[in-house]
């Protein structure tokens, strides 16, 4: 019976309930989410679920992607400055996480070395040091190594992608961990029998096999660094989409649906995976049909 | 020239599971030896003991006079295919085969030549541009053996490299694969549970159980002189049959008591017995080693009951019952038997093996034995 | 030999071998950067509470040593006052609400999503995947547009049209200390909730199926299931989630911040433990690191011995499988 989980005479009546109630129990959510997308589309804040405050336009997008976020008082913001920003920090993390992640999850999954138990415990542990302790001592660290004025710019990117980095390093390692276990040992011992270093087994034979999983560790890190707002506001000089929202998301009501439409831009790539992960579920659903 | 020796080799698991247990075993170069026994045995822990995989907890591994026992896999120069034949599924077909040699640095003109020539070798060079997941079993298997042979390894390691085939395919790359073993005169091992690959392929056969090695010989040895109960039972399809036995004496000669039947005991076994002494055996027979006959010769036959008939073909196969205990007989005529009817059955003598009930040895082991303390 | 120099010499002989062995070397960088932004920084916290540092000021403060001065600061402040009381307050209600609707929440998505068709059932848990997908600050928003004081928020909107308030009510400032409360909750509790749906799903997708569809032969309902099958075998797993999460709740912040920053939640009962380490270094008028630091270092122990509950509850020690082969 593969892929069978029940029998398949359930009650569909029951079936429908469930999904109802479930339904019902997300509806805040999907109104959250909603409204927010649906008031970047028009004149004035649809938030308060009034259809006649609901008129369609476009103007807010063109306004905030040519850089006017106060309409009349003719405040520039460069706002795809501002998106390459948030681009930098994220494709930094997701570059470190996943080298990190797969070099450090295959050395758990697959070698024995002194203090391998204690390695691991101590990744899970990390999960129990509070980020508010970490980032002061962080941030402590931070301004004893402050460069001369004209690199602080390049040092703040710097510093945030390799802090943001090594937070992810604990779930990145487990992740791999997780996709290196699945590989059969006969793979490596037939690599290393045929004369290969663990080095070359990493990277020749195991990681190609795992593209998956690689892909996964990337998005995640750049999900993750994407996403970040306590590391961004506290290092970097720059601003992300993160700081320019915290900055913004008071303006006076006239320019919230501005406020929203970067609210918008700033989930997109969440969106996106959300699409590509649907599209997964759904090819992996039809596949153990199939099987 | 590589033989392949292991002295006194031990290996413990971590958390003090004992893997094997004082292997010695010597593999002549050029031969075909297969590490035969049930699963669990220890048999794929000694092939990777000698692979490298395993570091041995006590005991050396040489081959020929050089001491491998703390040698790296990669410089023990051996070729191993595993059950799953572990492909490289991302490499095609000839990536794979070329993967050790490029390893070793070999300029890729003389790369393409071997992976040609071995590929030619084992009829697979054709589908060298594929993927592994393009191949059918016995492709991958070839390619799998193309692998290990195209590094011109000293030994050949192959641990079940045909129980993912199916049994007709089995069958024929059996034959192959002894063949192509012939012709290049390399060292082999095989591991296998399957007696029929070991009987039909090997040189010698080397039984292993719980982890110690029970009997080494070559397949008429093994099969013929089976030195434990373990041996006799494991190998022939359907193994030796058992019986318990008391030994009285008539008229000074001792006889074997089955039950209601008086058995002679075989001419070899005469001194034996009378020697050790024993009060109790058991009577190992193979089921082609026996008759059927509708009238009892005295001390010669044993009274049966027909239990089942089972017609496979070219043979039948009877099941008996022989006071209370069942055993079988191959026979190649077509007899017409009923069940429950009366039989007798008429054993070779010469091929009877007596066994120890307390040790479970063949009395001539045990004879030897007693001898050497 | 004393013992505590056999087990240090042991130590040592350890650490050399892990040194020459081929694993430290994919290693290497992950350890760099646990020990700099980890255990580096948990030691600098530990050595600044001993220091009046103020401002950032690190050239004038980090040298002095004022003693134990910022624990007491901070334990006469937690005794007498009341923005810091109702800190800790908020904390420990927080924590057990949200914990409560975090595993309750994941355990019933978890359970519905089983007896409903596949494709729907994974659409549904990626809906509820989505609030840890999203951008903090993206999150916040909504939810801040949602409990919005003003006429635009969601709430006020649904409160007026059904005719049960004249005019908008500021829920997280006005109704002190639960409106608050109920809000911070709300906001967490959506995000905690994929945690354990996750674990539960893929802890009921091991159960073995033979026993449901048995069950079901046997004419049992989907409540009959759950309460004889699932739900026992997923104790354990009940267990462990409540034990990460918990730890989860006590050191996060990130979700909190905006909505306090932008005044949306009362500040003192908006702020947790966690968060008020983060602002009184960062954000308040004196940025006072000293006391931030001591205040952190007292959650880093309570914290590191919630870990430990959880490694022994995980059952570490079986957990890890030691690799084959002996290369």
């Amino acid at each position: 019976m593969p892929g069978m989980r029940d029998v398949e005479v359930r009650s569909r009546a029951s079936e429908a309930l469930i999904l109802l109630v479930i339904l019902a129990v997300s509806l805040p959510l999907i109104t959250g989410y909603s409204l927010l997308i649906l008031s970047g589309f028009s004149k004035s804040m649809v938030t308060n679920l009034d259809p006649s405050s609901f008129y369609p336009t476009l103007m807010n997008w063109i306004l905030l992607l040519q850089g006017r976020t106060a309409q009349f008082a003719g405040i520039r913001v460069n706002i795809w400055g501002i998106v390459a920003n948030t681009l930098v920090v994220a494709l930094g993390v997701s570059a470190l996480v996943t080298l990190v992640g797969s070099l450090t999850g295959y050395a758990v999954s697959r070698m024995n070395f002194a203090g391998r138990k204690h390695i691991m415990m101590l990744l899970i542990l990390l999960h129990a040091f509070p980020g508010s302790v970490l980032v002061v001592g962080v941030a402590f660290i931070y301004r004893m190594f402050m460069p001369p004025l004209e690199y602080i710019r390049f040092y703040s990117f710097f510093y945030v992608i390799v802090a943001r980095a090594a937070i992810e390093i604990p779930m990145a390692t487990w992740l791999m961990k997780g996709f290196f276990d699945m590989i059969p040992w006969e793979i490596e011992w037939s690599a290393i029998v045929d004369g290969a270093s663990r080095f070359r087994v990493w990277w020749n034979v195991l990681l190609p096999m795992i593209k998956p999983g690689v892909a996964a560790v990337m998005l995640f890190g750049f999900l993750a660094g994407w996403m970040d707002l306590i590391y961004v506001r506290t290092f970097l000089v720059d601003r992300t989409l993160a700081t320019f929202i915290e900055a913004n998301a008071e303006a006076e009501y006239a320019y919230l649906p501005l406020v929203a439409v970067a609210g918008t831009l700033y989930l997109l790539p969440t969106i996106i995976f959300f699409i590509a992960a649907q599209r997964l579920i759904f090819t992996i659903s039809v596949s153990g049909i199939k099987g | 020239m590589v033989s392949v020796k292991l002295v006194n080799v031990t290996k413990v698991f971590r958390g003090g599971v004992v893997g094997v247990k004082d292997i010695n075993l010597v593999i002549e170069h050029g031969e075909f030896m297969a590490l035969l026994g049930p699963s669990g045995s220890g048999k794929s822990t000694t092939l990777y003991l000698i692979a490298g995989i395993y570091k041995p907890t006590r005991g050396r591994i040489f081959f020929g006079d050089k001491d491998v026992t703390k040698l790296p896999p990669r410089e023990r120069n051996v070729g191993l295919v595993f059950q799953n034949w572990a492909l490289y599924p991302h490499m095609k077909v000839f990536d794979n085969i070329a993967f050790p040699l490029r390893l070793r640095k070999i300029p890729e003109s003389e790369i393409r030549k071997r992976v040609v020539s071995v590929a030619r070798m084992l009829r697979i060079d054709g589908l060298l541009d594929r993927y592994p997941w393009q191949l059918s079993g016995g492709q991958q298997q070839r390619v799998a053996m193309a692998r290990a042979l195209a590094k011109e390894p000293d030994v050949l390691l192959l641990d079940e490299p045909m129980s993912n085939l199916d049994a007709v395919l089995r069958i024929s790359v059996r034959a192959e694969l002894k063949r192509l073993q012939r012709e290049l005169g390399i060292t082999t091992i095989y591991v296998t549970h399957d007696q029929a690959e070991a009987l039909a392929m090997a040189d010698r056969i080397a039984l292993i159980n719980e982890g110690s090695i029970v009997q080494i010989g070559t397949p008429s040895e093994v099969y013929g002189k089976p030195r434990t109960v373990f041996v006799g039972g494991f190998l022939g399809n359907p193994p030796m049959n058992f019986l318990e036995a008391t030994v009285g004496y008539v008229e000074d000669k001792p006889i074997l008591v089955i039950g209601n039947n008086k058995l002679r005991v075989p001419d070899h076994y005469e001194e034996l017995v009378r020697k050790l002494g024993l009060n109790q055996v058991i009577v190992g027979i193979r089921p082609e080693d026996m008759g059927i006959m509708d009238k009892p010769v005295p001390y010669r036959t044993i009274r049966a009951q027909v239990y089942a008939v089972e017609p496979m073909g070219r043979e039948t196969i009877v099941v008996a019952e022989v006071d209370g205990s069942q055993v079988k007989i191959v026979t190649s005529k077509s007899i017409v038997l009923r069940e429950d009817q009366d039989i007798h059955l008429y054993p070779s003598f010469e091929k009877i093996v007596l066994f120890d009930p307390k040790t479970e040895k063949a009395l001539e082991v045990l004879y030897e034995e007693e001898k050497l303390e | 030999m004393p013992k505590s120099s056999v087990f240090s010499s042991k130590a040592l002989h350890g650490f050399k071998q892990f040194v020459r062995s081929e694993a430290s070397r994919f290693l290497a960088l992950a350890l760099f950067l646990v020990a700099v932004f980890y255990i580096i920084p948990i030691c600098i916290s530990v050595y600044m509470s001993f220091t009046p540092l103020r401002n950032w000021n690190i050239d004038r403060y980090a040298g002095i040593f004022v003693g134990l001065e910022n624990y007491y600061r901070f334990f006469y402040l937690l005794a007498n006052d009341p923005s810091v009381k109702s800190v800790f307050l908020t904390t420990a209600v927080f924590v057990a609400l949200t914990l409560a609707v975090n595993v309750l929440g994941g355990l019933s998505l978890a359970i519905a999503t089983f007896f409903v068709n596949e494709r729907a059932a994974g659409g549904l848990q990626l809906l509820w995947l989505l609030p840890r997908m999203t951008p903090i600050a993206v999150y916040s928003l909504i939810w801040y547009y949602f409990f919005h004081p003003s006429s635009i928020g969601t709430i006020n909107g649904i409160l007026y049209k059904l005719g049960l308030i004249s005019k908008p009510i500021d829920i997280g400032q006005g109704i002190i200390p639960w409106g608050a409360w109920a809000i911070i909750v709300f906001v967490n509790g959506l995000v905690g909730v994929s945690y354990g749906m996750i674990v539960f799903t893929s802890a009921i997708n091991n159960i073995p199926k033979e026993l449901v569809i048995a069950a079901r032969v046997d004419g049992a309902s989907n409540w009959d299931i759950t309460r004889k099958i699932l739900v026992p075998m997923l104790r354990w797993h009940i267990l462990y989630v409540t034990t990460w999460q918990l730890l989860s709740l006590l050191t996060t912040y990130d979700h909190l911040f905006l909505l306090v920053k932008w005044g949306l939640v009362n500040r003192d009962y908006g702020t947790t433990w966690s968060l008020y380490i983060y602002n009184t270094a960062f954000l308040t008028g004196l940025q006072d690191q000293g006391l931030a630091a001591a205040a952190g270092v007292i959650l880093v122990i309570v914290s590191s011995i919630l870990g430990f509950i959880t490694l022994k509850l995980m059952g570490f020690d079986k957990l890890i499988k030691p690799p084959r082969g002996d290369l």
